[in-house]
């Protein structure tokens, strides 16, 4: 059963076509690599699905609902409620410490609840960490806190643009085995990259050139 | 909702808490706006009671005299002085008028018997060249007399009155404690304590003239005089237009000056503080893409950040009424030698403008933050 | 590149440098405004107070001196014997401070006999007198404007230019006792004749006047005989207040040493002032009247500090709004620096280019701000005072140093932050 569908959608700046004419689905329960160099789209196709932008043109079906032409307050409350975000360049409040940087997004989805954040870093092995400030911890735990944050609401679909992008080898192999772990239970996860490596980790990998979709690959070495 | 207040409060403290550095510029750049606003507002209340203190130098601004055809005493008098409220009498002094002779000029000058004591405080610009008459046997010479007849401080002179009743001539002798230099008419008269003056008249208890300083507006006083002659028929009140009308005038422009110079300070110190609260918020705008990015409505990330500022100006509020206070504690000390009351309104005000104004100069920040996608502050511009 | 560097961030950065040259421009005007007219209080303050009359009196010397050597065969009737000559009126302007003395006007009292028999004191004086000075100075002294708290009930002032010398004006007390009003003509009689003259005006002056009246000097002197004489002279003079020196000086001028001397004569002292009239009126004594003067230098004292403190007030409150701002504004570029720090810029280049940019900024916004605070001080002196404020040059050099100062100052925690800040730190995005 498909929780993403966009149905030919363009995205156009002026004379530029960001986007030109793309199709695509995710399947719930899916990950998806989403890869190709820079100016391919990539970041517009993102912001499209993590609900920061509009499509100029087509229909982006998220769970079943178009929402190609919600206003921009509805479009905050479906990314609020349905997708979870995590960022190349990891993004946390500098002054709150890793488990608040957790509460906060529980704060504007529901209600704050510290024992589940300070589960969610669990997790993520970083329980130890949780009164640190993001200037204490490292890149990767940094990410790791974003992981951790972008699943604490339990979201449909989990967004992540170039998450391994500003790590080391190792703290990426922690990520994608989150990532792992996160498929494993049933998590639909986009991933934008243009690392092959990450993007070979996923099920399926969708490679953008010039707005459009050049191809698709399947991963046949795929591990469950 | 509880634990929703309580995240709310955690992440306003610690963006206070944590960021010290911005949020000490901040608050110091409210409470400097607070601190001028309370002081100032305080010295602009006070200027017209100290200054008006000051103009009393200028000596009695009202005087009290027999109606025509009655005759005034010390107690009918008095009976008027309750028209005033004591807080606002600085001093009453009794002024009795005789002719006496000086014996060995066979010259008449103008005796004035009066209270020493109230006579300091009516005329302070009395300048008296050794002592104030101490008891009821010295007296004040005026310093033109003085020179007239020839007399020097400690000289004994002997001074006669013809009692038309019974026919007498009273003689007695006085000591010239000082002399009297004023650059006006006193300086031709001879001044003594009232009893003195029955003993050498034989006449008790009339006055001709009661001099008071008053410390009020010249509305006030008009009221005040009115009330008077109105209590008590055989007493007429009158202002010393001299005095009243140029204080009034004099003390018109003094206020108008420090309320406009308020006025100007305080347009300009909040202007500087919005661009500084602006400059705060505006450096936040970061971390507001990512608040929308998590899902937080325009709602809740303005209620967050108004929150931090309205805090701000409530410590930055109360912080400025209290530096404003020992300011203008500071000014009144040090130009009025006197202390100044606390204004217990201007508590709320302060704190309520510095509130306004550091909510107001974070909505224009923040609305402007909240207008960009989160998408592009996010990619780090 | 430096040049262009600056230039980049100046007009690139258009919002937020005009903010801070926005501030430094209120921060210069509110200086510019409050040290102007701290300055110029004094005198202004000091007009006001001219509404409270004359401070000094001038009286003919002899009067005391010549009753006190004959006054034992004197039968204590007729003291004063000496006057002043109205033609030495007019040389108070010729006096060093004769720029001070703003208004003046002579007396000569005497009594007068009216129709029905009762006495009146008349005071002849000049009401607005014209003088064409020595100097090529003309102005017009007298009563109208010595006595400025009278109130004018019926009729109106002397004009001496236009109106007959045989008008006068009369007391309120004095015209409701004799039913007189403006308009009417009344017998004055003197020990020289008498006069048909005109009732002018009734005024209303809350004192002793009440019950006199005032009269043009030409025609007492010439009801007395008197030509020519005057018997005192009220002047009103704008005077700093006495300080210890002053006070020495009153005692005995002799007495001072002769740097002393110089620094009392060259000061508007009133005691300096009674002493050049006494120079220049031949056998006069110029007193200060204590309850003007004395009230004046407290009250002018007193405003003029209150005026600095408030200023100073001012200044730090645009000291400490100005350097927050220049803080908080450089602080906000802290990724910027990083960046210029990790493609190798020295701190010093940085710094210099900060400082550079933020006093540039400053250049602009103070000499806007200096011409917002000359509006600022002209408002406040034409909404007080209703006159100009005189700018002094000497508030230039006092708001470019303060201005300089304060957004060094206000840039020294943002460069010391600049020097710690470690250039991985700030592009790795841990500063959210």
């Amino acid at each position: 059963m498909s929780l993403l569908e966009l149905k030919d959608i363009s995205k156009i700046y002026g004379e530029l076509k960001a986007l030109d004419n793309v199709s695509i689905h995710v399947d719930k329960g899916e990950w998806v690599a989403i890869m190709g160099p820079s100016g391919s789209g990539k970041s517009t196709m993102m912001n499209i699905i993590g609900c920061m932008d509009k499509p100029s043109k087509g229909q982006v079906f998220l769970d079943g609902v178009d929402i190609s032409k919600e206003s921009s307050r509805k479009l905050t409350e479906i990314r609020r409620d349905k997708i979870g975000l995590i960022f190349q360049q990891f993004h946390m409040v500098n002054y709150l410490t890793a488990v608040e940087n957790i509460m906060v997004s529980q704060y504007y989805h529901s209600l704050p609840d510290e024992e589940e954040a300070l589960e969610a870093l669990g997790r993520v092995g970083l329980r130890d960490r949780a009164k640190h400030l993001p200037s204490q911890l490292s890149g990767g735990e940094q990410q790791r806190v974003c992981v951790a944050r972008a699943l604490i609401n339990h979201p449909e679909l989990i967004l992540a643009d170039e998450p391994t992008g500003n790590l080391d080898e190792a703290n990426e192999n922690i990520v994608l085995d989150l990532f792992r772990q996160l498929h494993r239970e049933g998590t639909t996860l986009i991933v934008v990259t243009h690392d092959p490596e990450v993007a070979e980790a996923a099920q399926r990998t969708i490679v953008l050139e010039h707005g459009r979709v050049a191809r698709e690959i399947i991963n046949e070495n795929f591990q469950e | 909702m509880n634990t929703k207040r309580k995240m709310f409060l955690k992440m306003v403290t610690a963006s206070l808490l944590r960021r010290r550095s911005r949020m000490l510029i901040a608050l110091l750049s409210i409470a400097v706006g607070a601190t001028i606003l309370s002081g100032l507002v305080t010295i602009y209340y006070d200027v017209p009671r100290q200054m008006g203190a000051q103009f009393r130098n200028y000596g009695a601004n009202m005087i009290l005299v027999p109606a025509s055809g009655a005759s005034m005493t010390t107690e009918s008098a008095s009976e008027a002085l309750k028209e005033i409220p004591p807080d606002n009498l600085i001093g009453a002094s009794p002024y009795r008028y005789v002719n006496v002779e000086m014996t060995s000029r066979q010259r008449t000058f103008i005796a004035a018997g009066t209270d020493f004591e109230q006579v300091m405080s009516t005329s302070p610009y009395f300048v008296v060249e050794g002592e104030w008459p101490r008891n009821d046997r010295e007296i004040l010479v005026g310093k033109e007399t003085a020179e007239l007849v020839g007399v020097k401080i400690n000289s004994v002179m002997e001074l006669s009155f013809r009692n038309e009743e019974t026919k007498k001539r009273n003689r007695i002798n006085f000591t010239v404690s000082g002399l009297l230099d004023t650059g006006g008419e006193e300086e031709s008269y001879l001044f003594m304590t009232m009893k003195a003056m029955e003993d050498l008249t034989g006449i008790t208890d009339t006055l001709d003239v009661m001099e008071m300083s008053v410390s009020a507006a010249e509305d006030e006083l008009n009221s005040y005089a009115e009330a008077i002659s109105a209590a008590n028929p055989d007493i007429s009140a009158r202002l010393v237009k001299r005095v009243t009308k140029s204080e009034a005038s004099v003390l018109s422009k003094l206020q108008a000056l420090v309320l406009i110079v308020t006025l100007v300070v305080l347009a300009l110190t909040m202007i500087c503080v919005c661009t500084t609260m602006m400059a705060v918020v505006s450096e936040r705008r970061r971390e507001i893409g990512l608040r929308k990015a998590l899902g937080a409505s325009d709602q809740s990330i303005r209620a967050e950040f108004l929150g931090e500022g309205m805090f701000l100006g409530l410590l930055g509020g109360l912080l400025g009424t209290a530096l404003g206070f020992a300011f203008a504690q500071f000014v009144s000390v040090n130009v009025f030698e006197s202390s100044i009351s606390f204004q217990p309104l201007l508590l709320p005000l302060t704190v309520v403008v510095s509130v306004v104004v550091s909510a107001l100069s974070c909505m224009l920040p923040i609305k402007n933050a909240i207008a960009v996608d989160p998408a592009l502050v996010l990619k780090g511009e | 590149m430096f040049i262009r560097m600056i230039r980049g961030a100046l007009v690139r950065q258009r919002g937020k440098m005009f903010l801070i040259a926005f501030t430094i421009a209120l921060g210069a005007s509110l200086a510019t405004a409050m040290l102007n007219v701290m300055l110029d209080v004094g005198d202004k303050v000091n007009q006001e107070l001219k509404t409270y009359g004359a401070n000094i009196t001038v009286k003919p010397n002899s009067s005391t001196l010549l009753s006190s050597l004959y006054d034992v065969e004197d039968e204590g009737e007729q003291i004063e014997t000496a006057y002043l000559n109205e033609e030495d009126v007019s040389k108070l302007k010729t006096i060093f401070w004769a720029y001070n003395i703003v208004d003046f006007a002579p007396f000569m009292k005497m009594a007068v006999t009216l129709e029905d028999g009762n006495e009146a004191e008349a005071v002849g004086t000049w009401f607005n007198h014209h003088l064409d000075l020595t100097t090529g100075e003309s102005l017009d002294a007298g009563v109208v404007s010595l006595r400025s708290w009278w109130e004018v009930t019926d009729g109106s002032w002397i004009d001496e230019q236009n109106d007959p010398v045989n008008t006068i004006m009369v007391g309120r007390m004095l015209a409701v006792r004799q039913g007189w009003n403006a308009g009417q003509t009344v017998t004055l009689t003197g020990p020289r004749g008498s006069e048909e003259v005109t009732i002018a005006g009734i005024y209303d002056a809350g004192g002793d006047e009440d019950e006199q009246i005032y009269a043009p000097l030409d025609l007492v002197q010439k009801l007395n005989g008197l030509d020519g004489k005057v018997e005192s002279i009220e002047v009103s003079a704008i005077t700093t207040p006495d300080n210890d020196l002053a006070k020495r000086a009153a005692q005995n001028p002799a007495a001072l040493s002769a740097a002393d001397y110089e620094t009392w004569y060259c000061t508007a002292y009133v005691s300096a002032i009674c002493y050049q009239i006494q120079e220049a009126i031949p056998d006069a004594v110029a007193s200060a009247v204590r309850q003007v003067a004395e009230s004046e230098g407290s009250i002018l004292d007193k405003t003029q500090l209150l005026m600095i403190l408030i200023t100073i007030l001012s200044l730090i409150g645009a000291a400490l709004g100005i350097s927050n701002l220049v803080t908080a504004s450089v602080m906000e570029r802290a990724q910027e620096f990083g960046l210029m720090k990790a493609i190798g810029a020295k701190d010093y280049s940085i710094t210099g280019l900060v400082m550079i940019e933020i006093l540039i900024t400053a250049l602009v916004g103070g000499v806007a701000g200096y011409f917002m605070g000359f509006g600022f001080a002209q408002l406040i002196g034409h909404s007080v005072f209703g006159s100009a404020i005189e700018m002094k040059v000497m508030v230039i050099p006092i708001v470019v140093v303060l201005i300089a100062l304060v957004t060094a100052a206000g840039s020294l925690p943002a460069i010391r932050m600049i020097l710690r800040l470690r250039p991985a730190e700030v592009l790795h995005g841990s500063k959210t």
